[in-house]
């Protein structure tokens, strides 16, 4: 047994670091399965002193390691692709202080998401992001992944509502990033530190913004008989200067899932696509948006546009939107979903030609995605012990990315780059801007152990 | 190999999870533990490990991980992706069974294909417990220290089920429904399945069900051969014993020319509404196991069906509910209790936050898991707590005495009851 375990087992005891191989197995990949790459050990913290003690021991061993959330993560992020240690934070899960009169909530990094919005419910108080996955994944992910969630189109993502955070460095030392003020004075570290995908550090606490719950939502659900008509709804409604709160779509194969799942919203199976459009603010202002929206969407070829009758309907075609990454498993036993970002004003073009690109390969594909921030997610189904198939999953991927960057668009939209998209980084960044980001890697983790391989490419021969 | 055989037939299942993990916040095990290996997710990883042959049978962490299940079928209220895991985690541990058993799981296993296949049996071994939890020394014996520490948790559930508490007959005021109600006679027949330790432990809510749908016009006829739902044996694996129980249900109940047969145990009700599944490789027995699961109700349901009507005499309570997973989760009965217990007279209700996390209780698991139980009891009562209810409803066994055990330890002055004993209690 190296040294490093027993030193682990003084700080956690015993039982809370694992290290027989057989139940290291539920740990060697996250939400998106295809990357599998088993950990040399996970280690259960309790408080941010036992990730301090752990990370100093590894530090001094030099063993690689990463924090985990939830697992929910979609770029393979929480992969212990070199092997060693996982900090497994999900027992990290308190809500340390509501403060109602400052707007903030200061959280451990094991929190999961919802959790938080529902403490805060009843004050009229909700955290904006909200990835799909709210109900499951944590915010020390969130900060990770700087993710994202259909609201964000309006409310903007993680790194937006986060005001400052606790973190512990590679090499063990703890420091505090922002406050709990709007802005720090300085460089802004925090921002630099959000999305920064577990290689900067590892999060012990976070303190976020909360906010004012609107006067008045309003949901209402656009369906559509071609793709082509909804990307068009779509960038007509941005291009009006209305700016929803969500503007998400789903095509006809996502329908058909969610409608089969214990979600089933009630979304017309016989669509191509619907467009789930929520507009919040004061009441007045919602009413004139909606009358425009509607119009907007009856002009683009709408077949019909209800509203939310009351908030239990509401709630239920959130519900099915929010499944629906999950209820595609009824199609495949397998699923890659994609993540990526192209101007709006594109959508028409480019969504027709990313269906073209998934039936040259002969593929199952369905798209559910942000509309609204042009950010794409197709799913492709598949079968993952099928070679061949997985081997045309990945040739698609990459046919995708090229066509979304080449219209301007880029990567990732919240998902990150994790261990899936490392390929693809060449395609938006040259050599020098990916050297350039190595250093500023190397500023907080020089010697490369904090969730190694992960974000930028490794090439042999480094420049320093 | 035993293991491919079962899990091929569930592997479509096995396979629909596509590790998006909405299950994790919904599975008890894991918010106590937060080891993936603990949450359902990781359990149908270990699973398909298996049936891939990546992990052998005879894998300590599987046998571990699966046992600490609590098979409150949470997850699958969430799974969008329609993973059957109770089904996938039956055939699992039917497989593990037969590779190896502890000396407890052994214990186990003979009462559950011995004792609980017999009502004659079962009556032999639950007299002298009747006896017991009605001598002042056994609650003495359980509040000292003198016993082992299973056998004093097993003596204060055997005391969580005394009629002398919580039952109809200590409640302010004493009243039981009239079987002159009845007289209205709108002579609907209904079965009633009136479960094995349900029988022989919990007489007075057996009685308050029976009375209940008599006040509500209902001829009711409860089968004196009718045996165990077969549920406890399902969980543990024992699927064989299992399907012979529900041969001799379905038997028995095909006698009685009732449009409905009435459950008032949440865990019975599941177990019941899947004879079809279980009995679907019978040729004999497949079509008449799927007419007896159509007829089955739970009894909040049966009453909301039927057009509830409580009795008139106001309780005057503040009262919470707290979901039987296998109601909520297993059955989707999530409504029903809800709307009875908000149409009793003189109620007052309060949301239990968590309501739909379980208790811990989970069959038998509290007595094989303790400590585990004990953190899930300890999270309850703290949200029991914060609601001030004078009374907390649950409709079934299990939970039952799980929670008024819990209560009773903590001092709460909240009283554990079946909401059909306290809808009882509003008739003249």
């Amino acid at each position: 047994m190296a040294s490093w375990i027993a030193e682990l087992q003084e700080i956690v005891g015993r039982e809370d670091v694992l290290t027989d191989p057989e139940r290291l197995l539920a740990y060697e990949c996250d939400g998106l399965s295809i990357h599998k790459h088993p950990p040399a050990a996970v280690v259960f913290p309790e408080s941010a002193e036992e990730v301090v003690g752990i990370v100093k021991v590894l530090w001094r061993h030099r063993v690689p390691f990463l924090a985990r959330g939830a697992g929910t993560g979609l770029s393979g992020g929480a992969v212990a692709v070199e092997g060693g240690v996982i900090l497994e934070l999900a027992r990290m899960n308190h809500i340390l202080e509501i403060d109602y009169a400052n707007r903030l909530a200061v959280v451990e990094p094991g929190v999961i998401n919802l959790m938080l919005t529902r403490a805060v419910a009843d004050a009229g108080y909700f955290y904006a992001p909200d990835p799909s996955s709210q109900m499951a994944c944590t915010l020390g992910g969130n900060v990770a992944e700087n993710a994202g969630g259909p609201h964000c189109l309006k409310y903007g993502m993680t790194v937006h509502h986060v005001l400052g955070l606790d973190v512990v460095l590679p090499n063990g030392e703890v420091v505090t990033l922002g406050g709990h003020g709007t802005d720090a004075v300085g460089y802004d570290l925090l921002g630099l530190f959000v999305g920064s995908e577990g290689t900067f550090g590892i999060v012990t606490k976070i303190t976020v913004r909360l906010t004012r719950q609107p006067q008045a939502v309003k949901t209402l659900l656009a369906d559509f008989l071609s793709v082509e008509d909804t990307s068009r709804a779509v960038s007509a409604i941005i291009a009006a200067g209305i700016l929803p709160s969500a503007l998400e779509m789903m095509d006809r194969a996502t329908i058909e899932a969610v409608e089969a799942s214990v979600y089933a919203a009630g979304l017309p199976t016989d669509a191509a696509a619907v467009l789930l459009i929520e507009l919040d603010g004061l009441a007045a202002s919602v009413e004139h948006e909606a009358e425009r929206i509607v119009e907007l969407c009856r002009t683009n070829g709408a077949r019909q546009v209800i509203v939310a009758r009351d908030e239990a309907e509401r709630a239920r075609l959130w519900a099915g939107r929010k499944g629906a990454f999950g209820a595609l498993g009824r199609i495949s036993p397998d699923l890659m979903v994609q993540d990526a970002v192209i101007p709006r004003s594109t959508l028409p073009e480019v969504l027709p030609e990313v269906y073209r690109i998934a039936a040259r390969y002969g593929l199952r594909m369905a798209n559910v995605f942000h509309a609204g921030d042009g950010n794409l997610h197709p799913n492709i189904c598949f079968d993952g012990r099928d070679s061949d198939e997985v081997r045309r999953v990945k040739e698609a991927c990459r046919e995708i990315m090229e066509l979304c960057v080449r219209v301007g668009g880029t990567l990732t939209g919240e998902h990150g780059i994790g261990l899936d998209k490392i390929a693809y980084m060449p395609l938006v960044f040259t050599d020098d801007d990916l050297e350039a980001m190595a250093r500023v890697r190397a500023v907080f983790d020089p010697e490369g152990l904090c969730n190694p391989g992960k974000v930028l490419p490794v090439r042999r021969c480094r420049a320093f | 190999m035993a293991v491919a055989r079962a899990l091929a037939h569930e592997a479509e299942k096995l396979l629909a999870c596509i590790h998006c993990g909405l299950c994790l916040s919904a599975c008890p095990t894991y918010l106590q533990l937060g080891d993936e290996n603990d949450s359902p997710r990781g359990r149908l990883y270990l699973m398909r490990a298996v049936a891939e042959g990546r992990l052998p049978m005879t894998s300590e962490a599987l046998a571990r991980h699966i046992d600490l299940c609590l098979g409150c079928r949470a997850c699958e209220t969430v799974c969008p992706s329609g993973v059957r895991y109770g089904r996938v985690l039956e055939a699992m541990r039917a497989d593990l069974a037969r590779e190896r058993l502890t000396l407890g799981q052994r214990g186990a296993r003979f009462l559950l294909n011995h004792v609980f296949t017999s009502p004659m049996r079962l009556r032999w071994i639950f007299a002298p417990t009747r006896w017991l939890r009605r001598r002042p020394f056994a609650r003495r014996l359980a509040e000292g220290g003198l016993l082992p520490a299973r056998l004093k948790l097993a003596l204060e559930l055997l005391l969580a089920t005394s009629p002398e508490a919580d039952s109809i007959f200590t409640l302010p005021r004493e009243r039981r429904p009239s079987p002159s109600a009845s007289a209205r006679g709108e002579g609907r027949r209904v079965a009633f399945f009136a479960g094995c330790v349900a029988r022989e432990l919990f007489e007075q809510t057996n009685r308050a069900t029976k009375e209940v749908l008599m006040a509500h016009g209902c001829e009711v006829e409860d089968p004196p051969d009718q045996v165990c739902c077969g549920a406890l044996h399902a969980h543990a694996g024992e699927l064989e014993t299992a399907r012979a129980l529900a041969r001799r249900n379905v038997r028995v109940f095909e006698r009685c020319a009732a449009e409905a047969l009435v459950v008032n145990v949440a865990g019975c009700g599941a177990m019941l509404k899947e004879y079809g599944e279980l009995l679907a490789g019978d040729p004999e027995y497949a079509e008449r196991a799927r007419a007896f699961a159509a007829r089955v109700r739970d009894i909040s349901e049966y009453l909301i069906e039927i057009g509830l009507r409580p009795g008139s005499r106001p309780v005057g309570l503040t009262v919470t509910y707290d979901a039987p997973c296998h109601l909520h989760h297993a059955q989707r009965v999530t409504t029903a209790p809800l709307e009875l217990i908000r149409r009793i007279p003189g109620i007052t209700f309060v949301p239990l936050v968590e309501s739909e996390i379980c208790c811990g209780s989970a069959g038998i698991y509290n007595l094989r898991h303790p400590e585990l139980a004990d953190r899930l009891l300890h999270r309850k009562l703290e949200h029991l707590r914060r609601t001030g209810a004078d009374v907390v409803l649950t409709g079934n066994a299990g939970c039952l005495m799980h929670l008024r055990r819990g209560v009773r330890r903590a001092g709460l002055s909240i009283r554990v009851m079946h909401p059909i004993e306290l809808l009882a209690l509003t008739y003249e």
